[in-house]
């Protein structure tokens, strides 16, 4: 245990070393970077000055708006596409496909039809895409999977439609899902590199994803690379952390099946707005 | 009337198979149809027949770059499923866990442009802080096994996280009357529990030598961030050559000749992921 121990420090160690030198190296002088005197130990504000010009706010913002983790309408398609998998559509083995091929795999075809589609330096390149994602489908699924079944056969005995079970019974049960996933799909997008760069040119470049800071850092342009890269970040570890707390005091809860929710209107009012008479 | 239900229930199914089937199934079998062209992306396509797949047996860069690949997965993987093993393991139940779980998952969320050049002015040889202050050098920049741990170290810096929270909920998932026959049978948290939680922890370790397998397929975005798969060539996995020779050589063409040899070797892998999962489900079936 010890031993184990010693091994999970000093690789915390080795993970915070980095995080914390992007925090700090906002605060360091320009001119420590641009002499490559990174040792040098001063503090100073003037990075965050510097960013006063560079319309970085609005840039990030409006990708964070337009990407944002708790989007509807990316968590509606996933969770309907692992709702039909979980009623038996066969459609698993293709999401396994897609799971298992390497991204690169679908550069060379996809540029190809994007540019059939006239969507190429476009912001659709950037986003259509990426609405159905292979490992958020899969991720749901494992969620439904331990959902007592009985809950969606008695919301249907009641006259429920599809719809509302999905809206206003899976959606409530497998809402850390839902976090966790959104987080994981808006930390992949917002991290991609090399789609963006060859899917968009630099006018579209101001579609914020942080690919053009991608390129090695230039002297030149002191420090301000660094409060620019992090802070974008924060939302997001705190989006993390939330989620990580609410899913945990789910599964940590005695007993694999999970409580369904109190629903919000009266079956009645649920079957009349959205199901079938029974 | 079930089958009805069972209809409504796939419909809801349309909108993610569309995206699925227009951006992701029908431009990977175009693959085979660019594979034939001579193509720069910005010109009309040329057809040139088997020339590009031809080329593929005699392109030497391809295969030091498939063996690239191969050395990667060779460093990070056994690393990646240790050390995530051993982080679950270790952190289990402590009263830091969630606070290291977060500290571990926090690489993934931040910017991996940002990363690279945190990690970049740290270990550079000439002017980074670690040698500054330590004088320990990596010589990453000219050593072509040092540029490759290098890469190696930068992504078990990002990933490692995700697999310790994989096999953390896979341990937390084990029922509890089983880690209680553990603890009746005289196991403890330093003698004799461990071996069994890593038994108890292989499907999950399984799952990540599969996703970790593909990762390495994959992990061309640091190699382009911190080495432009040099010095000499040692980095550059075949994501990277991919994406020099269609994108930076403009040869769209025999990029996509490319893919489909990256395409093969994916599906002996996940033909083996499914042969192994297939197994396993067997053996929980008779158990």
């Amino acid at each position: 245990v010890i031993a184990m121990r010693l091994v999970t420090a000093a690789f915390a160690a080795f993970v915070a070393l980095p995080l914390l030198w992007l925090v700090y190296a906002a605060f360091i002088p320009a001119e420590a970077l641009v002499r490559a005197n990174l040792a040098t130990f001063g503090f100073s504000l003037e990075n965050f000055a510097a960013l006063r010009g560079t319309g970085l706010w609005r840039v990030d913002g409006g990708v964070v708006l337009r990407h944002r983790p708790g989007g509807r309408r990316p968590a509606g398609l996933r969770l309907g596409a692992a709702y039909a998998i979980r009623n038996g559509l066969r459609l698993l083995a293709l999401v396994m496909l897609l799971l298992a091929l390497p991204s690169e795999l679908l550069l060379v075809p996809l540029y190809r039809q994007l540019q059939t589609m006239a969507l190429i330096d476009t912001l659709g390149a950037l986003v259509v895409p990426f609405l159905a994602s292979p490992l958020i489908v899969f991720l749901l699924l494992q969620g439904l999977r331990r959902v007592p079944w009985e809950v969606i056969e008695a919301a249907r005995l009641d006259g429920a439609g599809e719809v509302a079970i999905v809206r206003r019974i899976v959606a409530p049960i497998l809402r850390p899902e839902l976090t966790a996933s959104a987080v994981l799909a808006f930390a992949a997008h917002w991290n991609l590199v090399l789609y963006p760069r060859i899917m968009t040119t630099e006018p579209y470049g101001r579609a914020g994803l942080p690919h053009r800071a991608a390129a090695r850092p230039r002297r030149s342009s002191g420090g301000c690379w660094a409060p620019r890269r992090w802070s974008p970040a924060c939302p997001l570890i705190v989006l993390y952390l939330s989620s990580s707390r609410s899913a945990s005091s789910r599964s940590s809860s005695p007993g694999s099946a999970r409580e369904p929710p109190r629903p919000r209107r009266s079956p009645q009012r649920v079957r009349g707005k959205d199901g079938p008479p029974p | 009337m079930i089958r009805g239900v069972r209809t409504r229930a796939h419909l809801l199914a349309l909108p993610a198979t569309l995206v699925f089937v227009v951006f992701s199934l029908v431009p990977l079998l175009s693959v085979l149809r660019f594979a034939t062209w001579r193509w720069s992306g910005t010109t009309d396509p040329l057809p040139v027949g088997a020339a590009n797949v031809l080329r593929l047996l005699s392109d030497e860069a391809l295969w030091a770059s498939l063996g690239t690949t191969a050395m990667f997965a060779a460093m990070a993987l056994p690393a990646f499923l240790t050390l995530s093993l051993v982080i679950a393991l270790a952190i289990e139940g402590v009263r830091y866990e969630r606070a290291i779980k977060a500290l571990l998952f926090a690489p993934g969320l931040i910017t991996v442009g940002g990363s690279a050049i945190a990690w970049y002015l740290l270990y550079n040889p000439d002017f980074g802080l670690i040698p500054e202050l330590t004088g320990l050098v990596l010589p990453w920049t000219s050593q072509p096994w040092a540029a490759l741990f290098y890469v190696v170290l930068f992504t078990l810096w990002q990933q490692t996280g995700y697999g310790v929270l994989v096999t953390s909920a896979a341990l937390r998932g084990i029922p509890r009357e089983v880690k209680e026959a553990a603890s009746v049978d005289g196991a403890t948290r330093g003698r004799g529990a461990a071996p069994d939680r890593v038994a108890d922890a292989r499907p999950t370790m399984l799952f990540l030598t599969i996703i970790g397998t593909v990762f390495s397929l994959q992990s061309y975005t640091a190699v382009y961030l911190l080495t432009r798969g040099g010095p000499f060539g040692s980095t550059r996995v075949l994501g990277y050559y991919l994406y020099e020779t269609a994108f930076e050589r403009y040869q769209l063409g025999y990029g996509a000749a490319i893919t489909l040899f990256v395409l093969v070797i994916t599906l002996l892998v996940a033909y083996l992921q499914a042969r192994v999962l297939a197994r396993r489900g067997a053996s929980e079936a008779t158990t």
